[in-house]
């Protein structure tokens, strides 16, 4: 199965409040709480760094799951803010992205 | 015919809300007077206003609706404004602009709403659909959507209590804190709020129940239930981001509740 590379959308705004992350399109106000696992996902995405490689370095790792199950839930999580244009996805890194800034 | 050179009077009427003054120029005394009449306790004398409007009117049967879609843009650095009722044009460089409107007084509120969430959005404030009150020297919002309770929170509110608006709510942020303003934005009540602020001590998001109660609220629904209900009429996503920014700001600095309560006037016992 092919590579994922994602990276965050320069048309979104982005804040850390607690442990969750809130994120909102500039482009039409859609608005996402991201919670712990979500935002972890969320905060690595570069560009650069392989999907599968964030679930294992990041998830796995940090909250004890299995990669299988963690990836899954990784892919769907991908998708559905890929739909709404605050993630970009390739199947080649994202080298030209212009990455967004996230406040804290 | 005459060959001397004529001039027409313009009169200016200077709107103060927040501290921030913006004069509106027209060549109509009676127009002017009522511009005066309805923004009476906001009609300031500042001898250099910040904001300066040129006003062309003509007669109602050339304007469209008022509710056509109102359109909030900026082209060559300039903001252009646009409903049925009005067109106005307004250059932040210069601090002036244009407005071509029928004589309804709402078009030139509509106007004033949105150069001060322009204004306002670069300097971290907001302006909010929301009730508010200084008691005991503080400020108080009381936030919800229309229904909510923001004119039966104002109706109930005791004589010690000064009403700033029962609608629109000026936030302005001052350094570490927040400050709440008068504005003559006025909903069901229909009284102009006082002209006057103090530092923000909490904002209350509405729900009618069957008990009076402050409940705690987490901060992120904190924040979504506040973006539902900031002013923001710009299509522009610089501006989005500015005033997302404002409201996680606001929400991090200000304590946010929840305040159920039955229409009555017990429930300010609990307002602190």
């Amino acid at each position: 199965m092919a590579e994922k590379y994602i990276a965050r959308s320069s048309a979104i705004a982005a804040r850390l409040l607690g442990d969750e992350m809130m994120v909102m399109s500039t482009a039409d106000s859609t608005f996402f709480t991201l919670n712990e696992v979500a935002s972890v996902i969320w905060q690595a995405a570069d560009g650069l760094t392989p999907l599968s490689e964030i679930v294992a370095a990041k998830i796995c790792r940090e909250f004890d799951v299995d990669q299988e199950q963690a990836l899954r839930g990784a892919e769907r999580f991908v998708e559905e803010l890929s739909q709404h244009g605050i993630l970009l996805v390739s199947d080649k890194p994202l080298m030209d992205s212009s990455l967004s800034l996230v406040s804290r | 015919m005459t060959t001397t050179p004529s001039t027409t009077a313009h009169e200016a009427v200077t709107i103060e809300i927040g501290g921030m003054a913006i004069a509106l120029r027209t060549n109509d005394p009676s127009f002017g007077r009522l511009i005066e009449d309805r923004y009476a306790g906001f009609v300031g004398t500042s001898p250099g206003p910040r904001v300066e409007f040129d006003i062309d009117l003509y007669e109602s049967s050339q304007s469209s609706p008022a509710d056509d879609d109102l359109k909030v843009k900026i082209e060559a650095g300039e903001w252009l404004l646009q409903r049925g009722d009005f067109r106005a044009r307004w250059n932040p460089g210069t601090s002036r602009g244009q407005i071509r409107q029928s004589r309804s007084p709402y078009a030139i509120d509509c106007v004033l709403r949105i150069v001060h969430t322009l204004v306002l959005a670069r300097q971290g404030g907001f302006l909010v659909h929301a009730a508010s009150a200084i008691r005991g020297g503080k400020a108080f919002l009381f936030s919800g959507v229309s229904g909510a309770g923001k004119t039966t929170i104002s109706r109930l509110a005791p004589p010690d209590a000064t009403l700033l608006t029962d609608e629109i709510s000026y936030v302005r942020r001052e350094g570490n804190q927040y400050v709440a303003c008068g504005t003559p934005f006025a909903g069901e009540l229909a009284r102009v709020g006082e002209n006057q602020s103090a530092p923000l001590s909490a904002l209350f998001l509405l729900e009618k129940g069957l008990h009076n109660s402050i409940e705690p609220m987490g901060a992120t629904e904190a924040v979504q239930r506040l973006l539902r209900n900031v002013l923001f009429f710009a299509d522009d996503p610089e501006l989005v981001e500015l005033v997302f920014q404002a409201v996680c700001e606001f929400a991090s600095l200000v304590p946010i509740r929840r305040l159920i309560f039955v229409p009555d006037q017990r429930v300010w016992d609990i307002i602190r």
